[in-house]
């Protein structure tokens, strides 16, 4: 991995906290969804992410392979070698988008087209603050990884400017 | 062929720029993965790095890998995640800073050498 692939690592991560905006707005907009195309209420959904490289293997299998330096915490772990073949960035992905799994809530309303026997309305069980937090979660974590590319961007440019004589 | 303008300054100076690349590869995956449950802030001592690195270059060794460790003393979030942004973000301007010396102190190293070869030209 080069520069450039940096720039994919941190270009991996502002997809998948676009991705979790994207499943927040998502949840935002079925809050009131009392049906969908199974029939239940809508649940809230909620990404996991994942690292690409396995930190306990990956790492370490590198390890194996380095130069034998003990870290501070007595485990030592390697960078891949730079232009070690096309191994995948150590960026991030998102494993799962999973269901939650909590019951709807009841609500009252025997004239709704979707109350139960006993006239009760399932409502999906997502709280508008949570939601919030979520979101502005993923807006830093955006930020972060971008102003992560303007860094490697600009390297890239005073890099091309030993080219320049 | 060795034209002998290959400077141990110049081989420093490119160890030096690997290994401010590999800071900020190290802190741009840190930084991608501030919400993955269960991740570890990775880390490498640059002083120590360029240490190896000078001894290797005086012994004619080639370059090994940059070792990482886990860094310790960060606060942990319940989800396993120990990702400090504040942290991140200084070691990115950090590793950036060092890259542009490297690039500017190369620069210079190259118009010494650039003088020199037009020296006969005055």
């Amino acid at each position: 991995m080069n520069l450039f692939g940096m720039m994919s690592t941190s270009g991996d991560a502002m997809a998948a906290e676009r991705m979790r905006a994207e499943v927040v707005a998502a949840n935002m907009a079925n809050a009131e969804t009392t049906h969908t195309v199974s029939g239940e209420p809508y649940r809230r959904q909620h990404v996991v992410f994942a690292a690409n490289q396995n930190q306990s293997t990956s790492f370490l299998d590198s390890m194996t392979t380095a130069s034998g330096v003990q870290g501070n915490t007595g485990t030592s772990m390697a960078l891949p070698a730079l232009g070690s073949g096309t191994s995948t960035a150590p960026g991030v992905h998102i494993a799962a988008v999973v269901e939650d799994t909590g019951s709807p809530l009841k609500r009252y309303d025997p004239g709704h087209p979707d109350a139960d026997a006993e006239g009760y309305v399932s409502y999906p069980d997502i709280n508008p603050l949570t939601e919030m937090v979520d979101l502005m979660g993923a807006t830093r974590a955006y930020g972060l990884n971008g102003s992560a590319v303007q860094a490697e961007k600009s390297m890239i440019t005073s890099a091309l400017e030993l080219a320049k004589s | 062929m060795n034209l002998g303008i290959e400077s141990r300054m110049g081989a420093q100076l490119e160890r030096y720029m690997d290994l401010a690349t590999d800071q900020t590869k190290l802190t741009a995956t840190n930084m991608a993965n501030i919400d993955t449950p269960g991740y570890k802030t990775m880390g490498m001592d640059f002083e120590v790095e360029m240490g190896k690195a000078i001894s290797q270059i005086d012994s004619k060794q080639s370059a090994s890998r940059t070792s990482l460790t886990k860094v310790d003393g960060l606060i942990t979030r319940p989800d396993g995640n120990n990702v400090s942004m504040d942290r991140e973000s200084l070691n990115m301007a950090e590793a950036q800073l060092k890259f542009r010396t490297g690039v500017a102190l190369m620069r210079l190293e190259n118009q010494k050498i650039l003088s020199a070869i037009h020296a006969s030209d005055k």
